[in-house]
């Protein structure tokens, strides 16, 4: 019983010895304090660096989407345009037409008229 | 030096007649002064003007493969070679609500020594008359105007281009240019 107890003394010693050793300060390496904080930057660095360019991408499509929407819109207004445009002036060879026509038609009959 | 000098004026002035001539044989003419106190005057007016191009404009947009659409499709046929159409109406709510001279002033701003007298027709007393005038080009018909002065109503019509009368007879068989008529006017350009 004794020697039980010794042995867990022992125990005990030896882990307060190690406890102690790994608790002891200790200078940190040279630069190493540099060291991490130039790794911290780099990583920041690098992070920010992926977020810019997904935010170009990003910004780039947007703009080439709204470039793109304007054209097709721009190109749909004229082209509707036109279209009026083109109505009107079937319209008016149309009226044209029907006054000549009336006209002509007019003047037939008094020739008609005229000659009987 | 100087005959060289002479000779390029000479050649110049040429080059610029001619185009100044070409360009007022196709090109319609300006609206004349007394067209604007007519218009302050009628009731209701008309006023069609196509050059060239808008004649070729508007031809585009006459579809003559629709069904039923036959007469886009003459029209079409028809207005293709034209150079220009000027139509102007002008009605009035009042019985001679225009002056002989102004007749006469119209007749004159658009007759030219192209133009051959097809009818000339006049009733005593009041303003009233019909004119037609057609462009006879190699006996071919290359310009048609029309001066009709009814008691509410005056008509002007200005063609410019080859006109097919069979084909203008056609549309809707009211384009009845009587063809005595133009019998006579042909052989008055011959002459």
């Amino acid at each position: 019983m004794e020697h039980k107890d010794w042995n867990n003394e022992h125990e005990l010693a030896e882990f307060e010895r190690k406890l102690r050793l790994a608790m002891q300060h200790r200078e940190a390496p040279l630069g190493l304090k540099q060291r991490v904080l130039a790794r911290a930057r780099e990583r920041r660095q690098s992070q920010r660096g992926r977020f810019w360019m997904l935010q170009r991408i990003a910004a780039s499509a947007v703009l080439a989407a709204v470039v793109g929407g304007f054209a097709v819109y721009r190109q749909v207004e004229e082209r509707a345009a036109e279209q009026k445009r083109g109505e009107e002036a079937r319209e008016q060879v149309m009226t044209a037409l029907r006054i000549t026509s009336k006209t002509l038609g007019r003047v037939n009959e008094r020739l008609v008229v005229n000659s009987r | 030096m100087k005959r060289i000098e002479v000779w390029t004026s000479v050649l110049a002035l040429g080059i610029v007649a001619g185009a100044v001539s070409a360009l007022g044989q196709d090109a319609l003419p300006a609206p004349s002064p007394i067209e604007k106190t007519l218009a302050e005057r009628a009731t209701h007016v008309t006023e069609v003007t196509l050059d060239k191009n808008m004649l070729a404009f508007a031809s585009k947009f006459m579809d003559g493969d629709k069904d039923g659409d036959k007469e886009d499709k003459a029209v079409k046929e028809m207005i293709r070679n034209l150079k220009g159409v000027y139509v102007r109406e002008y009605e009035f709510d009042k019985e001679n609500s225009y002056t002989g001279a102004e007749l006469e002033g119209l007749r004159k701003y658009f007759e030219s020594s192209d133009w051959s007298p097809m009818v000339h027709e006049r009733t005593k007393g009041v303003a009233q008359g019909t004119d037609v005038f057609v462009k006879l080009v190699n006996g071919q018909m290359q310009g048609l105007f029309v001066l009709d002065a009814e008691a509410r109503e005056l008509s002007l019509v200005l063609i410019l281009g080859p006109i097919d009368i069979d084909k203008l007879s056609g549309l809707g068989g009211n384009f009845g240019i009587p063809k005595d008529a133009m019998k006579k006017a042909q052989k008055e350009a011959g002459k």
